[in-house]
């Protein structure tokens, strides 16, 4: 099983669910729930909330993000949303508003 | 300048719901909603679609449950299983293609909608066989409202004579078509100067027994 690639002019309107990795570059508007890794790059406009295994935010996420292993909010990322993660990093330069559950 | 971006949608991912692209598309896994894009749409062997697919050009491999429409071309590779109509100035189907549902090249105009152009298809082959039908019942101009059930059953039983019979049926025509109308308004005409018959009569009735 490869990844999942949602390109830079693709709009999802709706739930996308995966056994496997998720890299997203276009725009999601709905329910994203995967097995694997979600990359959420860096032009991406998420409007979702996340469930996988761990998540890569270099875009905007507007949403509670949801990760069995670690979430990393990159440089240029944004969030607005809840995480729930057994590990989180908040690189310099993201923006992130919300509340972080640690406690798994 | 729109980028051209290349999506894939891999095999064990399942989306519900609208995609709109400006790239191309590949759809290895199952998607149930609609699809539309500007490039090109390939659904993979392993692919399941149960949406309308509406693209430049589509290739497809898989199963899908939905109407195609190309505006430039729409493929069916080998192993497609295809339940729904194709549009698309240019079509292909390939040997091992399956395929259930209407064809239609020709212009996909932008304003008609996937049931305005395949209903006018069926229409001219209707017209021929309605035509046909009326000279059976021939016999029974007064029954208005079986004529399109009597043609239904009609047909297979007297399939053999209306084959041959085909040079009785041009001027049989032109004969059903003016009984049929005559037909039915006399049906109806039949009640209606009954009831004022009876008030005229219960009106004289009145003055008669008032003097």
């Amino acid at each position: 099983m490869a990844a999942t690639v949602i390109g830079a002019g693709i709009t999802i309107e709706g739930e996308v669910s995966s056994d496997d990795e998720v890299i997203i570059g276009g725009t999601l508007r709905g329910k994203l729930d995967a097995g694997g890794a979600v990359t959420v790059e860096s032009d991406a406009v998420v409007e979702a909330d996340i469930d996988a295994q761990s998540v890569a935010i270099g875009g905007t996420v507007t949403g509670n993000v949801s990760a069995a292993e670690r979430v990393d909010l990159l440089s240029g990322g944004k969030l607005i949303g809840d995480v729930k993660a057994a590990r989180l990093t908040i690189a310099d330069g993201a923006v992130f508003k919300g509340n972080v559950d640690m406690e798994v | 300048m729109a980028q051209h971006s290349s999506s894939i949608i891999a095999a064990g991912t399942v989306i519900r719901g609208r995609i709109t692209a400006t790239g191309d598309l590949e759809i290895h896994g199952h998607v149930e909603g609609s699809v539309t894009s500007e490039g090109t749409v390939t659904v993979g062997p392993e692919g399941l679609v149960k949406s309308d697919l509406e693209a430049e050009h589509l290739i497809v491999a898989g199963a899908v449950a939905g109407n195609l429409r190309g505006s430039e071309s729409v493929v069916l590779e080998d192993g497609a299983r295809v339940i729904g109509d194709v549009s698309a100035p240019s079509i292909g189907i390939r040997p091992g293609a399956k395929l259930r549902g209407r064809v239609a090249t020709g212009a996909v105009s932008p304003k008609a909608s996937t049931s305005a152009a395949p209903r006018t298809a069926p229409a001219t082959r209707v017209a021929p066989r309605t035509t046909v039908n009326p000279s059976v019942p021939v016999t029974r101009p007064v029954q208005a409202a079986p004529v399109k059930a009597a043609p239904v059953k009609a047909a297979p039983v007297k399939a053999a004579p209306a084959q041959a019979a085909p040079l009785k049926a041009a001027p049989v025509k032109e004969a059903p078509v003016k009984e049929a109308p005559k037909a039915a308004p006399q049906v109806k005409r039949p009640p209606e100067p009954v009831v004022p018959v009876l008030q005229k009569r219960t009106k004289k009735a009145v003055k008669r027994r008032s003097r």
